[in-house]
């Protein structure tokens, strides 16, 4: 069962198309993840989906239902946590769940039993008489994904739940959303740090500039841009511009990063290294961040020709 | 206990529970700050009551089919001063609650923006009723307005809390900033409070800003406030709900078509 399909979905301020013609779907129950830089569309996606944004061209489904015609009935069925989370200064804890679970369509008796046991899943029940100002960016943010639960949606859309938390916080995000993971919840999350990606999604669509450049999970991925392993090649005594000329002069897909040349692999194979001389070379396991960089190098290039 | 998932249709109904809810949202934020709102409908209003009644009412003396000068302003304080909870509301607290992605979650819930509007004209009418009982209770206490004018002052405030709740939405949807959206007190409130024929009839004006007076959004709800206080209601006073009724038809959908630019991109 599909939760979420996007077909040909554009977004356009002006002349500017942040979102290009993106295709994708989320069966339920999934995690599917939208990684990419600043800019990529990804924030446009999910403002479309949660209906605050009118759509510019192409289809977007929730659960079968056209979210342009059924903007309502969508959200019914959706919960969102935006990345500025969007929290009542001007209540407590407990009366953000409550006020916006009566909004959603609880009754009051339902929507203080919900709130319990929200606060409880998130162990936040301590602070439910809390202000929200006194509340740390974790809790601020766990606070706002138990408001989305409140109607206990179908799907959950996060856009980049842990920016700007604390490893901690991070960690005990990722529990949660795991957890709700189990619960058979459809997440759609979007996010630009590749540990995320990688620990919670069950697929990914890499995106650059409003386009999805590929999707997979994330070993597939891994394997079929990064190969099965990456070399980082320090120079110890030969000169960048040489190195450059015998990686150009072997074909190989590298980018430069800070003092590094990063190598990568292609078609699940490890890239074939010259022998160069004067450098100190680190094998190591390819991950995400190669492939972007090997993805989104190859859609710059595409953009510039 | 998963919510009402019905197809509806999307536009040309309000959704009764997206209304109640914003507007319980309001109360209880209101409620948590009691202390200080109290200062806000009732020890203010009173200064100014008894200043203008007390202090200018001993210069002013008896006016003519009017009583005393206390009997005459009363009923136009009370208004000018639901008027300023209702813009206030609508422009301040709007704009406050727009940079704080308020309607933005509020949104994510099955709610639409005209409902968003409507809610906040429910509670700019709820604020503005809140001052009416406590201003005029304070004047019914002095003898410069009947109690049996209550329940008609209630009525008017009604309006007051639609017209200048949808002024005030105005701004705060078009305002780019704080500074640009203090302009709703210096142009339009201030201005309005001392020209409405609160504080002298407009009969005393120049004769060219006599008409400007007219069509000043508050000076119908003055007449109808002294009309109902002095049970002395007329001709100009149905003139004075049309024009109220027909504001408020035409600022709605003005608001919601702002606030529908400024939160929907």
């Amino acid at each position: 069962m599909t939760a979420i399909e996007a077909r040909g979905v554009v977004k356009s301020f002006g002349t500017l198309r942040a979102v290009d013609g993106v295709s994708f779907k989320v069966a339920r129950g999934e995690t599917y993840g939208l990684l990419g830089p600043n800019g990529a569309g990804k924030t446009s996606i999910m403002r479309m989906l949660a209906g605050l944004s009118p759509i510019s061209g192409g289809e977007l489904f929730l659960s079968g239902l056209n979210v342009a015609q059924h903007s309502r009935a969508v959200r019914a069925r959706l919960g969102v946590v935006t990345q500025a989370d969007g929290l009542d200064g001007e209540l407590s804890v407990r009366q953000n769940l409550e006020v916006f679970g009566f909004l959603v369509g609880l009754s009051r008796r339902q929507a203080r039993i919900r709130a319990d046991e929200v606060l409880g899943f998130f162990r936040l029940g301590d602070r439910a008489t809390s202000e929200v100002d006194e509340l740390s960016g974790g809790m601020r943010r766990r606070l706002a994904i138990a408001r989305a639960l409140m109607g206990e949606p179908e799907v959950i859309i996060l856009d980049e739940p842990s920016t700007g938390l604390d490893p901690e916080s991070r960690i005990r995000v990722w529990e949660e959303l795991a957890e709700l993971k189990r619960a058979d919840v459809t997440l759609l999350m979007s996010t630009h740090y590749m540990d995320e990606a990688e620990t919670l999604c069950d697929r990914i669509a890499i995106m650059h500039s409003g386009r999805i450049l590929d999707e997979g999970t994330p070993p597939e991925l891994v394997s079929r841009h990064a190969g099965s392993a990456a070399m980082d090649i320090r120079p110890n005594g030969s000169s960048r511009d040489s190195i450059r000329l015998q990686l150009d002069a072997a074909g190989l897909n590298y980018r430069e990063v800070g003092a590094l040349f990063r190598v990568t692999g292609g078609n699940g194979a490890p890239p074939s290294l010259p022998d160069i001389a004067g450098v100190q070379v680190t094998e190591r396991a390819a991950n995400l961040e190669d492939v972007f960089l090997a993805l989104a190098g190859r859609g710059l290039q595409e953009d510039l020709a | 206990m998963t919510t009402a998932t019905a197809l509806v249709p999307e536009t040309g109904f309000i959704r009764w529970r997206s209304v109640h809810a914003i507007w319980w949202r309001h109360l209880l934020a209101l409620s948590r700050v009691w202390q200080v709102a109290l200062t806000w409908f009732v020890i203010e209003p009173a200064v100014v009551l008894l200043a203008v009644a007390l202090g200018i009412g001993q210069l002013v003396g008896e006016m003519e089919g009017f009583g005393n000068y206390a009997m005459f302003v009363a009923p136009g304080i009370v208004i000018g001063t639901a008027m300023f909870h209702a813009i206030f509301e609508c422009s301040w607290s709007t704009f406050e609650r727009i940079g704080q992605s308020y309607y933005e979650t509020a949104l994510t819930a099955p709610v639409t923006i005209p409902e968003i509007v409507f809610a906040e004209l429910l509670f700019a009418v709820t604020r503005a009723l809140i001052s009416t009982v406590a201003v005029a209770g304070f004047a019914i206490a002095f003898g410069w307005i009947p109690l049996g004018a209550l329940p008609g002052l209630m009525l008017v405030s009604v309006g007051v809390g639609t017209v200048f709740g949808g002024i005030g939405l105005l701004f705060a949807a078009l305002a780019p900033s704080m500074h640009a959206l203090s302009l709703v007190f210096t142009l339009v409130a201030t201005p309005l409070y001392f020209f409405s024929g609160t504080f002298f009839p407009i009969s005393v004006l120049p004769a060219w800003l006599q008409p400007v007076a007219w069509v000043a959004p508050l000076t119908p709800l003055v007449e109808l406030a002294r009309g109902v206080a002095l049970a002395d209601l007329g001709w100009t006073h149905v003139y004075c709900a049309v024009y109220v009724l027909g504001l408020t038809a035409l600022l709605y959908p003005l608001a919601v078509a702002l606030m529908r630019r400024r939160l929907m991109k």
